[in-house]
């Protein structure tokens, strides 16, 4: 008997100590070859955006006023295809929807363009029906369901449309904000906001009308984060566009670590924009001062 | 013995054994009798002056000298028994509440004595001076307008604590006695017909009076702050105003900027043409994020100096300049437009030129001063997609480096692209 208890206790510990050294584990960054060029060696020029879904990646290469497309296969990604639209002469954010589309902002004209995989403007997305005040968005997501979420600063509130355009749901941003620059939408239909100003995470729960802070404010973690990511384990991302690194948090927020620094070479980062991670855990950075796409496998 | 005795005995014990604890505690130096502060003055001959004036701080009246210095030793200066900053809150605790709405700087730094004397003054208080003069001492830039003032308000020529509290407000910002306008509507009756007359008939009784007007007193008339916006100046608050007869009075005809661009559509054409916007234009608060509509001291009305008004958000950029050892002088100065536009940008970092260069070019004589090729033949070795300018070897804002470089030019900077000089 006593012996049988000595096992299971010793077995326990050995668990707990696994888990426990697994949780306090920090994610590495393995770098990878960054993206330079398009399909025609032509040098990429301010991205600021970047979205992957499935084994597509979307650049937005801002400073060339065109959206670049790429196949990712594992860690490898091979150019394919280049668009370029009248209506989309500065786009500042993209994602990607289960048939392929993107939905890109337009810096200059505020409004999401649609665009075919095959580069067809297919129109502008925007809220129909009875929409309260103007509706400018700063930054936008596709969720699994191909539902859009507006980051809408005119407004100072998130809204949920359906694919085509109808309000589903409408979340005021939280009191005392700072100004929020991106949202991200996890797996389960949460949503999280990103206060640049405050350096705070706020989430909104699937089902909850409003916003509540995830985590300590990250005052002395972050500078001035500009886009939040998630990968599917529900580790946050955060871009710090003047700190020049990515901070990382755990799904409740808490700080996990830093990781990047400044500088020129590949692996360095210059005013990063944005990232996203592809379901085999392949980051993906808009380097927007370095002109290229910084990418990483994620790992633990 | 007798158990009489025995109690008697054990009773001078304890008398004696707290008289003894008792004075070894107000007088824990043992001074001689009656040496209490005249011991002191034995060689602080100069002292005797100062007990002449007449507001002395109670310890020094009452020749407790040690109860701020240590006559024989001290980690501190001037042997103070505490730290300066620390050591007037031992007895003068909760002079700031724990969750105070204001508190004046020198306090929460205990800086007591650039107000007040420890020892002894002239004035009330033990102040170093009386009146408005002790506040202008610091508030220079408020004591320059306040003479050179046209339109007075009375209050503040009679003394800054008229309004405000030295030390800290629990409940109002400013240091002020009352909230605004609270403290402003204790002497400017609303309810008179000349309030109303002055007010175009608006119910401004619980609007923010110092949106519009300067407490300290203007060159303008009503002592409006001295850059009002031309509506205000010309009394015409129905421009952006509902009409005051109208319920809702105080409500704008129009929300955020649709409101301003009933006046100003070219100027918002043009910043909304532009490929990058300063995103807080076109958020909810829109211009009034950094313009007060009615009035400012600040030119192009805006709500403060540029260095504050862009710290309001870019609190690091402003954090991270005041630490570093050489700044360019334009963000020290808190010159921010001199490179970056304010509403909007065809550019990263809503920069006021295309080319780098020719944007440091408009101050710097670049083609001048360095023969390091730039430009748009000139690779930068470390990145494929870039090309040399200004911003490879110098930091925008400043850095710890000489002529603000990313790196030390001796050891560091040369050979972030010329490895093979690298030691």
């Amino acid at each position: 008997m006593r012996s049988g208890m000595k096992k299971i206790m010793i077995a326990s510990m050995i668990l707990a100590a696994a888990t426990g050294s697994q949780a306090a584990e920090p994610l590495k960054f393995r770098q990878m070859a960054p993206i330079y060029v398009d399909g025609k060696g032509a040098g990429i020029r301010q991205p600021e955006s970047v979205a992957c879904r499935g084994n597509a990646l979307v650049v937005a290469d801002t400073g060339n006023g065109r959206l670049l497309r790429y196949a990712i296969a594992g860690d490898a990604w091979t150019p394919s295809g280049e668009i370029v639209l009248p209506q989309l002469p500065s786009p500042i954010r993209v994602d990607l929807n289960s048939k392929g589309e993107i939905f890109a902002l337009d810096g200059s004209s505020r409004k999401i363009v649609r665009v075919a995989p095959t580069g067809e403007f297919l129109g502008y997305f925007a809220p129909t029906g009875d929409v309260q005040g103007t509706v400018v968005p700063r930054s936008l997501r596709v969720d699994r369901d191909d539902s859009v979420y507006l980051l809408d600063v005119s407004g100072a509130r998130v809204l949920v449309l359906d694919p085509s355009g109808k309000i589903l749901r409408e979340v005021p941003f939280p009191k005392g904000y700072g100004f929020f620059s991106d949202l991200a939408v996890d797996a389960g239909g949460n949503i999280l906001l990103l206060d640049s100003v405050r350096k705070k995470v706020f989430k909104v729960a699937k089902n909850s009308p409003e916003a509540a802070q995830l985590g300590e404010s990250l005052e002395e973690e972050a500078y001035f984060p500009t886009a939040i990511a998630m990968d599917k384990q529900g580790t946050i991302f955060l871009v710090d566009e003047n700190g020049n690194g990515i901070v990382i948090l755990g799904p409740d927020g808490s700080f996990r670590g830093r990781r990047m620094s400044m500088g020129w070479k590949d692996g360095f980062l210059r005013y990063p924009a944005q990232m996203c991670i592809s379901d085999n855990g392949t980051a993906f950075i808009a380097n927007r001062g370095n002109n290229r796409v910084e990418v990483f496998l994620i790992t633990e | 013995m007798t158990l009489r005795t025995k109690t008697a005995l054990v009773l001078f014990a304890i008398v004696t054994t707290v008289a003894i604890s008792l004075s070894h505690a107000q007088d824990k130096f043992r001074l001689k009798p009656g040496a209490k502060g005249k011991v002191c003055l034995t060689c602080h001959e100069a002292f005797k002056e100062k007990l002449k004036l007449p507001f002395i701080h109670t310890p020094v009246k009452a020749g407790d000298c040690s109860d701020c210095h240590n006559p024989h030793t001290s980690s501190h200066g001037k042997l103070l028994s505490e730290n300066v900053s620390r050591i007037c809150f031992s007895c003068h605790e909760g002079i700031v509440p724990a969750k105070a709405r204001s508190a004046h700087k020198v306090v929460t730094e205990g800086n007591c004595v650039k107000c007040h004397d420890p020892h002894a003054a002239k004035n009330k208080n033990n102040l170093l001076q009386a009146g408005n003069e002790l506040c202008f001492g610091c508030h220079q830039r408020i004591a320059k307008e306040v003479a050179g003032n046209k339109f007075k308000h009375n209050p503040v020529e009679k003394g800054c604590l008229n309004c405000h509290t030295p030390h800290s407000s629990a409940k109002t910002a400013s240091l002020l006695k009352s909230d605004v306008p609270g403290i402003c509507v204790a002497c400017h009756k609303p309810d008179t017909p000349s309030f109303g007359k002055q007010h175009m008939g608006y119910p401004v009784a619980k609007s923010n009076c110092s949106s519009c007007h300067d407490p300290h007193g203007s060159g303008a008339r009503g002592i409006l702050w001295g850059k009002p916006h031309q509506p205000v100046a010309n009394k015409m608050c129905s421009t952006c105003h509902l009409d005051p007869s109208s319920p809702d009075a105080l409500k704008t005809r129009k929300a955020g900027i649709d409101l301003c661009r009933g006046c100003h559509n070219p100027k918002m054409n043009e910043i909304m043409g532009r490929k990058r916007v300063h995103w807080p234009v076109v958020d909810k608060m829109s211009c009034q994020n950094c313009h007060n509509p009615h009035a400012s001291r600040e030119n192009d009305l805006l709500k403060g100096p540029q260095l504050a008004l862009c710290g309001n958000c870019h609190q690091d950029t402003i954090e991270r300049l005041d630490k570093f050892a050489v700044k360019h002088k334009p963000a020290v100065e808190g010159n921010c437009t001199k490179c970056h536009m304010p509403h909007s940008s065809n550019n990263v970092s809503l920069l006021d030129n295309t080319n780098p260069i020719n944007l440091c070019g408009t101050c710097h004589d670049w083609q001048k001063h360095s023969s390091h090729p730039i430009g748009e033949k000139a690779a930068d070795k470390r990145n494929r997609n870039i090309t040399m300018d200004c911003s490879s070897c110098h930091a925008p804002h400043g850095s710890e480096h000489k002529r603000f470089t990313w790196y030390d030019v001796k050891m560091e900077l040369c050979v972030q692209c010329h490895e093979q000089y690298k030691r």
